[in-house]
């Protein structure tokens, strides 16, 4: 198991749940013991809840031996080894891909005071700043995660004033329809500056640290905490040369979690047998919209995929059973509740179809070329198990010819 | 079988609805509403809705 985030442990847990009785070995790169991460910009940084809380499994889980604070660094596919930082190497009769991503750094060298938050040191890190007296915080970047910590910043009490910086016109906008209006709405009552359509080109710095942040149109932010909430690359860059097929950065396999093999033309090629992905890092041909598979970066797909990866890793490609899922995400900010099943953002027709647009109860529907693609819901989460029904049923009806189909060589 | 929700932890995040509807919903206000005695039939899918939960709320006897 390389990676220890949800799909690994789910991964694990399933292993074991399906009478796998062989050794297994976890390879995380993280000092820490396995966490949930969603609380982390939510509760977390609110404190009310605690690391303890969001614990995933402990060191005496799943009898595994647990190589913690050690990053894998390189796979021979052909000698089945996983090599780790510091040269020693794991040998393996079944391998699951489970590295997740890293949060998107700034491309550029940054000051001391500029962080990005994707695991728990950087929410210590963050939490250590703002008790340390830091007010001024600059958020770069309206995704799920930089709108997520604004609320929650703001919601201290301390007298935190936050900046969310954009270069687009709308935060959180995959989300599509009304709802990003809706979420700026709430982000300016509650408090946080919100500049949109505003792109960042550096800081400013007082001695060695961040002391503001320089939008392109030449103003000047001030900030003694900057968090860069850009988003993700997927943790691959240690299986450069290990001949797996890497679309976008991410592991390619097929629909049944199997890793696609890079063909001699760079094309996904045939499924290595013994090796699994799941979460994140994966690009999976069974999650597609019309255009083809779409990455996901949400829990329920990680959780998902874990459980699924680790029982076909054991039961093989011919017995191994198809990932079938409708996504679903969820994220809060500002009391606004906001869940998502399918993949809204790949539509073009949303309409509401139950409350206003634009108000604070809403359920918008996404369309494509009239099939349904997806849902958006605030506070009104109950309408989406319908939505999903739809969406499995959308799913199960066969594509017509030559619709979307990626070329894909026959795998062995 | 018996189910027994934690509400001290349910965020009413509403996964377990999507994966075991005939069981699991949430009401207006997004909070979760169990149906009473689920047939034993759906034991698979109830294991699989608290499998789901984010906050792991959900356990289930007798299933
Ligand atoms: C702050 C935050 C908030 C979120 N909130 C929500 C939410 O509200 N709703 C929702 O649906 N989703 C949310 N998500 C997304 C969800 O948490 C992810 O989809 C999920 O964590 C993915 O799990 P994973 O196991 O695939 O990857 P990860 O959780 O990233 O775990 C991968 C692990 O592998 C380790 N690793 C990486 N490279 C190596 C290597 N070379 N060697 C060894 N170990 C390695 C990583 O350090 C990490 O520990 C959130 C994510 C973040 C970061």
């Amino acid at each position: 198991m390389v990676g220890a985030g949800l799909a690994g442990v789910r991964a694990c847990e399933s292993l074991r749940a399906r009478g796998f009785g062989g050794t297994l070995t976890v390879v995380s790169d993280e000092p820490d013991l396995p966490y949930d991460r969603p609380p982390l910009t939510k509760q977390v940084v609110a404190g009310t809840l605690t690391e303890a809380d969001i614990r995933l499994a402990g060191a005496e889980d799943f009898g595994a031996r647990w190589i913690r604070g050690t990053a894998a660094v390189g796979l021979d596919r052909v000698r089945r080894r996983v090599r780790l930082a510091g040269g020693a190497e794991l040998p393996y009769d079944g391998l699951v891909l489970a590295t997740g991503a890293q949060a998107r750094p700034w491309p550029g060298q940054v000051p001391a005071g500029v962080l990005t938050v994707r695991g728990l040191a950087d929410v210590r890190a963050l939490r250590a700043a703002v008790g340390g007296g830091a007010r001024e915080v600059v958020i770069v970047g309206a995704g799920f995660v930089g709108v997520e910590l604004a609320s929650s910043l703001v919601g201290l009490g301390l007298g935190v004033r936050v900046t969310l910086v954009e270069p687009f016109r709308r935060p959180l906008r995959a989300l599509g329809g009304t709802v990003p209006d809706v979420v700026a709405a709430a982000a300016r009552r509650a408090g946080v500056g919100l500049r949109l359509g505003t792109a960042v080109s550096g800081f400013r710095t007082a001695g060695e640290r961040v002391a503001g942040v320089v939008p392109a149109d030449g103003s000047d932010l001030p900030a003694e905490l900057v968090v860069v909430a850009i988003g993700m690359v997927p943790a691959t860059g240690w299986l450069a040369g290990a001949g797996l097929a890497l679309p976008s950065g991410r592991v390619h396999c097929d629909a049944r979690l199997f890793a696609r093999t890079a063909a001699a033309d760079g094309t996904a090629g045939a499924v290595d047998p013994r090796i699994v992905v799941a979460g994140d890092v994966a690009w999976c041909e069974a999650v597609r919209s019309a255009d083809g598979p779409v990455p996901l970066e949400h829990w329920s797909n990680a959780a998902a995929q874990g459980e699924l990866a680790a029982g076909n890793l054991l039961a093989g490609p011919a017995a191994a059973d198809g990932y079938e899922h409708v996504p679903s995400f969820w994220t809060s900010a500002f009391g606004l509740r906001i869940k998502s099943v399918g993949l809204p953002g790949t539509g073009g027709r949303v309409v509401a179809e139950e409350g206003e647009p634009g108000s604070e109860k809403v359920v918008e529907a996404h369309y494509r070329d009239g099939r349904l693609v997806g849902a958006v819901s605030v506070n009104l989460g109950k309408r989406l198990v319908e939505y999903a029904r739809r969406l499995q049923e959308e799913r199960d009806r066969p594509e017509p010819a030559g619709d979307g189909r990626i070329p894909m060589p026959v795998a062995e | 079988m018996r189910i027994t929700v934690d509400y001290g932890l349910c965020d009413g995040l509403g996964q377990c609805a999507l994966v075991a509807p005939e069981v699991f919903a949430l009401d207006d206000d997004e909070q979760l509403v169990v149906a009473p005695d689920p047939a034993p039939e759906l034991a698979g899918k109830v294991a699989a809705a608290a499998r789901a939960c984010p906050v792991r709320a959900i356990s289930v006897e007798g299933a």
